[in-house]
């Protein structure tokens, strides 16, 4: 990113070009409000006492020493060097470069250090629960965001992402219940979604139908078959369809007892595990094989696309079917990886947050799981921070994570472009 | 001609596939025999109880909750089917999937003749007091609100401070690690009544015995603590256990709904001895799968309540007076320890049998911002 300012000093040898530079000042005034509210709380409204961070639970292994920090002293020292940042972003727009990102990324950082010590004064914050929790309640809308990202880049707005979800939450419970295998569980809710999926890629690929349209009314339609089905036969007898078997924890040996890292990367259950792979292998998948370029190019460019031969009809019908099993797959976190029976409206507006997470993260899958690990870090920070007893109001603790994800949207994302035939149908 | 044909296979080839995803989802679900007489949907619907005094119809509007919340919506409608079992007449019911179905349920249960209509909750205030002042021929009652004061409306409201106390009390008294934790669905006063109880009963403890049990997730001062921002029992209600199992609560108290089955996944797989306590009825008998979790449960006496309402009501003695369940009169309580019997404090139920005199008499003041006045 911070590449375009080697044009401008470049020798008289060279052929200059000349460059138009739109000065956006949108990061430094963002760094600027966040600093002033940095003022506002940790100087000005200083909470005294000392603020340990705790970095490894108390059964593990390996022990790091817990961090003490004085509070008013580290919130004056924090609220310091945020103006800092936001003085050298202004600096740096002012001679027309760029807010590179991981000047953003230090900046929230110590915000986020500056807030907890804060949030924190006189107890124990506990660092790796933190952590862990983000991972919990983030594998959801990753799936979810993954199934989103894999069906808007080959052009289909997939909003029924909470009803695929929903779905394979339903049938996972019912299908690991009758089976007793939790495998099965998963393996029913990827179908799941994928048949919620074939509806939307039917109507909204060969019929034609507004896809947002399609997307609501099958939310509406998963919720409502799912909780009538529900209320009448797994409440008559939750023993037969309503008890599934949940994904083990499984640990892996010596990586498990890094500590920070290892509770977080391998001491989870396998669903988690394959969450990591899927992530992976749909950024490779998508920006570096045949499959990838041909989900692309369909999304990006179909008359393009349909030139060279690609079936582009064909080709976003599997790939929205693709994302619905993705999709589902998140549905079968919730209850054979975490909650366990399956409840009513469970995945409550989670696929709505994985939408926002796609378009938060650009319609990339890396920076998309980024926005959901964001969003999950934001939810949980307002768990911990009502137990350790926050001196925020709980009615703004619960909108934290939303605060948190406007904040990053408005404040420090750059533009967000969809695919360019996103949403629009293909008619030859 | 052969695009012709290729392109009518493809059709319907789609429109097969369409069919039987359509056709699949509906099997998936519906592969099990539809065994369950539960009520469901929204709407209103009949009962099969012989009429013998046909005039009288109870009726019920659900929260969003609906009627099999594992809580407060489901006793309620158990109170209305056990009373009009009893008295021989016919109820109908209709459940809200949203806030904006409240006004429109009553509406419709009101167009099919109903005598009594008892709204579930704290959030059908506004409906409530619309429909009772435009319709004063029908008879009201409102559970966990005491805002309306009309002649048709009479309110069912619960003092569970006090018995929240008594749970506070067993839990300070069973914690071992010292610490005890508790959270709600949302910050509202019928979540945050027993917050306040049982932070209470834990420092009256700490008084009365020397001792130094620490409460987290609730801080009855600033009125502020852990809360999911809903009452779905979902990964965010895990998390809001899981922070306390991490923070070494080994006693929680989920207020709200079905929340408390999240809980119970987390304490599983912490696979440490914490006990969780129960709200609304005692929960040990009524999830039987998670019994052997509960310490105790605190019970508001939702069911008894609107059975008795609605008896009066078809008895003609309906009469407006807000009806307060205290500890006194029998209206809340704590439910007993069950499989925790042999592990309490020996002289635990004698001291609770102390206190709850102590609070009948007054000697004791449980105060909570959310008490109903």
């Amino acid at each position: 990113m911070s590449a375009v300012s080697q044009t401008s000093g470049a020798g008289a040898d060279k052929i200059v070009l000349e460059k138009a530079f739109v000065k956006n000042w949108k990061a430094p005034i963002s760094f600027g409000v966040v600093t002033i509210v940095a003022l506002l709380l940790f100087v000005l409204n200083g909470r005294e006492g000392t603020s340990s961070f705790k970095l490894t639970a108390d059964a593990t292994a390996i022990q790091l020493p817990v961090i003490q920090l004085p509070t008013v002293a580290t919130g004056i020292v924090i609220t310091v060097l945020l103006a800092g940042l936001t003085a050298y972003s202004a600096y740096r727009v002012q001679t027309e470069r760029k807010t590179p990102l991981w000047i953003v990324a230090i900046f929230a950082f110590l915000f986020l250090v500056g807030f907890l010590a804060w949030a924190g004064a006189g107890a124990s914050i506990p660092v790796y629960g933190l952590l862990l929790g983000t991972v919990a309640l983030s594998a959801p809308l990753i799936f979810g965001a993954l199934g989103g990202v894999i069906s808007e880049r080959s052009g289909v707005v997939n909003i029924a992402i909470e009803g695929q979800m929903l779905a394979g939450a339903f049938v996972s419970a019912m299908v690991a219940t009758l089976t007793g295998n939790a495998f099965a569980g998963l393996f029913g809710a990827m179908v799941a979604g994928m048949l919620v999926s074939f509806v939307l890629a039917a109507f909204a690929i060969k019929y034609l139908v507004d896809q947002i349209i399609v997307g609501v009314v099958l939310n509406v339609l998963v919720l409502g078959l799912t909780s009538f089905f529900y209320s009448t036969i797994m409440t008559a007898n939750p023993q037969m369809f309503n008890q599934p078997a949940r994904f083990p924890r499984i640990e892996i040996p010596v990586l498990s007892q890094i500590p920070i890292i290892g509770p977080l990367l391998f001491q989870q259950t396998i669903i988690i595990y394959i969450m990591y792979v899927t992530v992976f292998v749909v950024w490779y998948g998508l920006f570096h094989t045949r499959w990838g370029l041909r989900v692309r190019s369909v999304g990006e460019h179909p008359q393009a696309a349909d030139t060279v031969g690609i079936k582009v009809g064909v080709t976003r019908f599997w790939n929205v079917s693709l994302a619905g099993a993705v999709a589902g797959m998140g549905g079968a976190y919730f209850t054979l990886g975490s909650v366990g029976a399956f409840n009513k409206e469970m995945t409550a507006g989670a696929g709505f947050i994985a939408l926002a997470a796609v378009i938060f993260g650009q319609w990339d899958p890396l920076k998309a799981t980024m926005a959901a690990l964001l969003f999950g870090f934001a939810t949980n920070l307002q768990s911990v921070l009502g137990v350790i007893g926050s001196p925020v109001p709980s009615e703004f603790m619960l909108m934290l994570p939303y605060v948190v994800t406007i904040l990053a949207v408005a404040g420090f994302v750059g533009k967000s472009r969809a695919p360019a035939a996103d949403g629009k149908p293909y008619i030859k | 001609m052969e695009d012709i044909l290729r392109l009518t296979t493809r059709r319907a080839a789609l429109a097969g596939l369409t069919t039987m995803a359509m056709v699949g989802m509906l099997a998936a679900c519906a592969s099990a025999p539809d065994a369950a007489p539960a009520p469901s949907a929204s709407g209103a619907t009949e009962s099969q109880a012989p009429a013998t005094n046909a005039d009288f119809l109870g009726c019920m509007v659900s929260d969003s909750g609906g009627f099999d919340d594992k809580s407060f919506n489901q006793l309620g409608f158990e109170g209305l089917k056990e009373a009009s079992a009893a008295l021989g007449t016919q109820f109908k019911q209709a459940e809200s999937q949203s806030d904006t179905d409240f006004a429109p349920n009553i509406n419709n249960l009101i167009d099919q003749g109903c005598n009594l209509i008892v709204t579930v909750g704290f959030n059908l205030a506004a409906a409530t007091d619309d429909a009772a002042k435009a319709n004063k021929d029908i008879n009201f009652a409102i559970i966990d609100d005491n805002s309306i004061d009309l002649p048709n409306v009479k309110p069912l409201v619960y003092d569970t401070a006090q018995a929240a106390f008594l749970a506070g009390y067993a839990a300070a008294s069973y914690s071992t690690s010292k610490i005890v934790g508790t959270f709600g669905g949302l910050p509202i006063p019928p979540v945050t009544i027993f917050m306040d109880g049982f932070v209470d009963g834990v420092n009256y403890y700490n008084e009365k015995n020397k001792d130094t049990v620490e409460v987290k997730g609730w801080d009855v001062k600033s009125q502020n603590g852990s809360f999911t921002g809903g009452f779905a029992a979902g990964t965010d209600a895990k998390q809001a256990a899981q922070t306390l199992i991490d923070a070494g609560a080994d006693v929680i108290l989920p207020v709200g709904g079905p929340i408390f089955l999240s809980a119970a996944e987390a304490i599983r797989d912490a696979s440490k001895p914490i006990a969780l306590i129960g709200v609304d009825a005692d929960v040990f008998e009524t999830n039987p799968e998670n019994s052997d979790l509960f310490l105790t449960s605190i019970m508001k006496g939702i069911k008894p309540g609107v059975e008795e309402v609605t008896k009066a009501a078809a008895d003609g003695k309906f009469d407006s007076t807000p009806y307060i369940g205290t500890l006194e009169n029998g209206g809340v309580g704590i439910a007993p320890f069950h499989d925790y019997e042999s592990k309490i404090n020996p002289d635990l139920q004698a001291e609770l049998s102390a206190i709850t005199a102590d609070i009948i008499a007054g000697t004791i003041k449980v105060e909570s911002p959310s008490s109903p006045k």
